[in-house]
């Protein structure tokens, strides 16, 4: 059982899962350390704006730590906060290009992470992606080995 | 900021992440070279970064000083700790993550110069 479970560690944060470490790992530090800094200095005039820039840090940086853990439970972790991230930049960009007054100031998921060359957008369907595609590797390999 | 020298560590940096890319596509691990290379960029970063404190030290410093704090703690942190995480990797995907270090490191630099001189 250990066996597997070592495995199952590796799996997730090696390969392409290395790379998606490290980018979560930065867009965590971004959108953290930006939210963090506008609603310190400026909460008064976008504080919904300024709000969302948190959370998205604190989901990136969830989303990093899952994927990094990547364990059986930090694997469902990675999983639940790539979709909030998917959901977050589909309806803050759809709400950000149909009613702009409701964000007075730009968030990591305005225009669909526009202003981070769309990276916002890409990076929870390459997740998803990938977390599933390691699940279902996990899936087909026979149990002992 | 020193102008010269965040030009040299830009264009180092992008050449940095065109080879590593090279050696992403050509599924390569990384070796100790791109280690080298890596320390070489940073030792710049860490140059400009000194360049920086002593201005400030000298009292000039720009207005949105907790802003441009934190953006000149992860220009300092983010060569050593990708090098690091990409080394770790004995695949194609370690090189990948210093090529996205490489060519992200420009743009933080695009933005501090920005908050140094900002252009009214």
């Amino acid at each position: 059982m250990s066996e597997t479970a070592a495995s199952t560690d590796r799996t997730l944060r090696t390969g392409p899962g290395r790379l998606l470490v490290a980018v979560y790992g930065l867009f965590a530090l971004a959108a953290t350390a930006r939210g963090g800094y506008q609603l310190a200095t400026k909460f008064g005039e976008a504080p919904l704006a300024y709000t969302l820039s948190l959370l998205a840090g604190v989901v990136y940086l969830v989303a990093a730590v899952g994927l990094a853990r990547a364990g059986r439970t930090s694997r469902v972790v990675a999983l639940v906060s790539c979709g909030v991230e998917l959901v977050g930049v589909l309806v803050v960009g759809a709400t950000s290009m149909v009613l702009p007054g409701v964000f007075p100031d730009d968030t990591v998921w305005s225009n669909f992470g526009g202003g981070y060359l769309f990276v916002p957008l890409v990076l929870p369907v390459v997740g998803l992606w990938w977390i599933l595609r390691v699940h279902r590797m996990e899936r087909g390999r026979p149990d002992t080995p | 900021m020193v102008d010269w020298l965040t030009m040299t560590i830009q264009v180092a940096s992008l050449a940095m992440a065109g080879w590593c890319l090279v050696s992403t596509f050509r599924d390569q691990p990384m070796v100790v070279p791109h280690l080298v290379g890596m320390g070489l960029l940073w030792l710049l970063v860490l140059g400009q970064v000194g360049a920086v404190i002593v201005t400030v030290a000298d009292g000039d410093r720009p207005a949105e000083t907790a802003m441009f704090v934190s953006y000149l703690a992860t220009v300092a942190l983010l060569p050593p700790a990708c090098a690091v995480w990409g080394f770790m990797e004995r695949s194609r995907w370690g090189p990948a993550v210093i090529a996205f270090a490489c060519l992200v490191l420009p743009v933080l630099f695009v933005r501090l110069e920005q908050l140094w001189n900002p252009v009214v």
